[in-house]
């Protein structure tokens, strides 16, 4: 139990807690922002009523999801300074300043029209809501853009100097537009958008599959469809992309994530295993499971490669990432999801041209529905081993080549860390769990279709508009 | 050259400063009405009061996130120092938020409110006693070495004067939140919260007369500014001015006026706040690290005051938007609770 003594250690136990707990929350507020903005599109344009019940009921399970958000990623900037305090004072130049576009450009965007996105219906006319609504969805989105530039920055540090050990910006423009960039925020945008979309899909498919409200979510299913037969497969391109850049740019994670030990040199087969048993003292792995000359083309579309794949034996143990294992596996895990749910969307499309999804009877495409039941947390589970992979991989650097975690430690008692560690998985779990709860009684308590459309409601609200009726307290009326 | 190596830090001194106390005065009011809730004789009271705050909570909370993210960026050095001191106050703060913060969404769903009616009252309160320790850990000085890292011990915030100025924080929270309330709801509810108001304006009263005449005694650094000229006249003027204040702040509630104790109560802020960062300027550690020291490279302060500062109008004008689209009293239907 050494790590209980060591403050690097919990302070790095504390910030992956802490950091894959929050990122369960914005992916539905991000994802599911786009999704509100084209239902309430559709609403507009064909004044069916059904569209403005969607808009109502997703927006609930966008609301629990952002409180928990808010509430999670306040601890994630706060981190820097309080256990990372070298860290912060050497990249504050630069990452500093894009924490703060974040909250500039995106936080206060989102926050400040999310209560007329929720609360505002009747308040103001539906135009101004619809603005609102794209407001936050845009506000989520730079959200994704800018933590992506900042943590895109660590992996492929550029624009900048390293002056008396502060990175100072020559040229911000270059350090915005690192290499890595751009390819992980359209990852990332997609990634939300994508498990969004099979959220939604997946509750649907669940509302169908109990034939409740068939006709009414056979209409949310559809929209997924549609958007994902574009999502789905992009994803998988940009995913492969960004595997080409790891490889040009961080050799030491694309090792770890095939725990490729010895260099395969260019011009000879480059076989690719699936499955591993990695050991780390005898660097090697203990078994496995090769398909021959696959990574060659996974990584250029022909059997042998024109530049090495570097093997860990290149390196020292301290200058190579560990948890082999870990990263191993959550990168197949992603992989294998990714290609999971475009299979799923491309059965599914087939399907509907089949005309089998028409209303009166796709409730009995039993396994069909049962599969996107079974899909709705995948796109999950993705995400964090992505994270895991690019995060966990990067190690022994928190900036890429320069800067090691252990040096980017702030030198705190660790029974300070280990306690706020406690009290953080403690809280966490309680958050969790009182979030699958809630979450499912929306779900099971199912759209309110008999909500009267804006305008329609009470005249009160017309004749005394200080009258503020929040949205919809069914719970508070049960009371 | 010069020149700009010291109106940058200047510039962001002031950004930041006008972003703190945004967010006391904001999100000051909701703090002071979630602790207020703690003693909410029903549920209906508490769901008003709650009410109140759901749409605009989470916006006024998002000034600390954008003052943190701008301290980060402004002065790298300080955001490590400052928060690896007070790393347990500003735990107690962090864990505070979180519970007041999903509280909102969770009590509306529960049938069983109880525990997130404790969550949102008591995480109100831990925010602002984790808020007040820091600010008087801040106060009392960080100990650093030579480059200006933490040197000292986890519980150096726990002094006297900071548990004064950590208490009275929160009796200006209540106070804030009281008149917040007065101006935000009608009927009884408002009756209760002019009496609250008065009460609150006495304890803080109390407290900041306490930290006036404690401040000059135990801080050196307090001192020798406060006595320096021409700030003296300055620091004579805000303690007068103060008494003015919550004379008129009193008037107001004597004469059940609505919204003008609200209107007092931010003036009472901001005056207070002009005397604490009168008092620590130039440095932001107090007596070791000045904010030239601490600051970013001016290229990213220059970058920063566009894409932050720049925005700032933009910011405040669809935070005021909101609250104009949520104009009124606030009334929870009685056929809905009952």
């Amino acid at each position: 139990m050494d790590f209980l003594s060591n403050t690097v250690v919990l302070s790095r136990m504390q910030f992956a807690l802490t950091a894959i707990f929050h990122m369960l929350w914005p992916v539905l507020t991000t994802g599911l922002g786009i999704y509100l903005v084209i239902i309430e599109g559709l609403w507009l344009k064909t004044k069916n009523k059904d569209y403005y019940h969607h808009a109502r009921f997703w927006v609930k399970l966008y609301v629990l999801n952002f409180g928990i958000g808010v509430a999670s990623g306040i601890p994630m900037g706060f981190q820097f300074g309080t256990n990372w305090a070298p860290l912060s004072e050497a990249i504050g130049n630069f990452f500093g300043s894009i924490i703060g576009f974040e909250a500039s450009w995106a936080f206060m965007l989102e926050a400040a029209f999310l209560g007329i996105m929720v609360f505002g219906w009747e308040r103001v006319n539906p135009i101004i809501h619809y603005i609102a609504t794209i407001l936050v969805a845009i506000g989520a989105n730079l959200s994704t853009f800018w933590i992506l530039t900042a943590n895109s920055w660590l992996q492929t540090p550029a624009g900048v100097e390293l002056v008396e050990g502060k990175y100072e910006v020559i040229d911000y423009v270059a350090a915005v537009f690192n290499p890595f960039m751009i390819n992980s925020v359209m990852h990332m945008v997609l990634a939300t958008l994508e498990t969004s979309l099979f959220v939604i899909g997946g509750i649907s498919a669940w509302y169908m599959f109990k034939q409740r409200h068939t006709e009414f979510f056979s209409k949310s299913f559809k929209i997924v469809l549609v958007v994902a037969i574009a999502v789905a497969p992009l994803q998988i391109y940009v995913g492969h992309l960004s595997g080409e850049q790891v490889q040009e740019y961080q050799p030491t994670k694309l090792a770890a994530m095939e725990a490729q030990w010895e260099t395969i040199p260019a011009g000879q087969s480059a076989d690719w295993s699936v499955l591993a048993i990695p050991n780390e003292k005898a660097e090697r792995n203990d078994w496995e499971l090769k398909i021959p000359q696959a990574l060659g083309y996974i990584l250029e579309l022909k059997p042998t490669l024109s530049k090495p794949v570097l093997g860990l034996k290149e390196w020292t143990p301290e200058q190579r990432p560990h948890l082999l294992g870990l990263i191993y596996y959550a990168f197949r895990t992603m992989v294998a999801i990714g290609f999971f749910l475009a299979g799923l969307m491309l059965v599914t499309i087939f399907e509907w041209m089949r005309g089998k999804l028409s209303p009166d009877i796709i409730a009995q495409q039993r396994w069909l529905l049962g599969g996107w039941i079974f899909a709705a947390p995948l796109g999950y589970i993705a995400i964090e081993s992505g994270w895991i992979v690019r995060c966990v991989g990067r190690q022994p650097w928190t900036v890429y080549n320069t800067i090691r975690t252990s040096d980017a430690a702030a030198n705190l008692p660790p029974g300070n860390v280990l306690t706020t560690l406690i009290f953080f998985a403690v809280t966490y779990t309680l958050l969790l769990f009182a979030a699958f709860y809630f979450g499912r009684r929306i779900i099971l308590k199912g759209p309110n279709l008999e909500l009267p459309l804006p305008g329609e409601t009470t005249p009160i609200l017309g004749v005394n508009p200080g009258q503020f009726k929040p949205d919809q307290r069914p719970t508070e009326a049960q009371q | 050259m010069e020149t700009l190596d010291y109106l940058l830090p200047q510039v962001w001194f002031g950004i930041l400063a006008l972003f703190l106390f945004l967010y006391v005065m904001l999100d000051g009011f909701d703090l002071g009405v979630g602790i207020l809730s703690l003693t909410s004789s029903s549920e209906e009271r508490r769901s008003i009061l709650m009410t109140s705050l759901s749409n605009i909570w989470d916006a006024n909370e998002t000034w600390l996130i954008l003052m943190g993210g701008s301290l980060f960026g402004a002065f790298p050095l300080a955001y490590g120092t400052i928060l690896q001191a007070l790393y347990i106050p500003v735990f107690i703060m962090i864990f505070g938020l979180i519970f007041r913060a999903v509280a909102f969404e969770f009590r509306e769903q529960a049938n069983r409110k109880w525990f997130w009616n404790i969550a949102f009252g008591l995480g109100s309160f831990l925010a602002a006693l984790g808020q007040g320790f820091a600010l008087g850990g801040v106060l009392e000085g960080i100990q650093v070495d030579a480059s200006g890292h933490f040197i000292g011990g986890s519980w150096d915030w726990l002094r006297f004067p900071s548990v004064v100025v950590a208490l009275t924080l929160i009796q200006g929270y209540v106070l804030i939140g009281s008149t917040y309330l007065i101006w935000r709801t009608e009927g009884e509810l408002q009756q209760t919260h002019y009496k609250t108001a008065k009460i609150a304006a006495l304890t803080t009263l109390i407290g900041a007369i306490v930290i006036t005449i404690v401040t000059p005694i135990v801080y050196e650094s307090a001192r020798s500014r406060l006595f320096s000229q021409p700030l003296i006249y300055i620091f004579a003027l805000i303690p007068l001015l103060g008494i003015l204040l919550i004379w008129q702040l009193w008037q107001s509630l004597e004469k059940k006026k609505e919204a003008l104790p609200f209107v007092w109560t931010i003036l009472l802020f901001l005056l207070t706040f002009m005397g604490l960062a009168l008092v620590i300027f130039p440095y932001i550690i107090p007596n070791s690290i000045t904010i030239y020291q601490a600051a970013a490279a001016p290229s990213s302060l220059v970058i920063m005051i566009i894409f932050i500062g720049a925005l700032i109008p933009v910011m405040l004008f669809y935070n005021i938007y909101q609250y104009v689209v949520f104009r009124g009293k606030i009334t929870v239907d009685e056929g809905e609770i009952g």
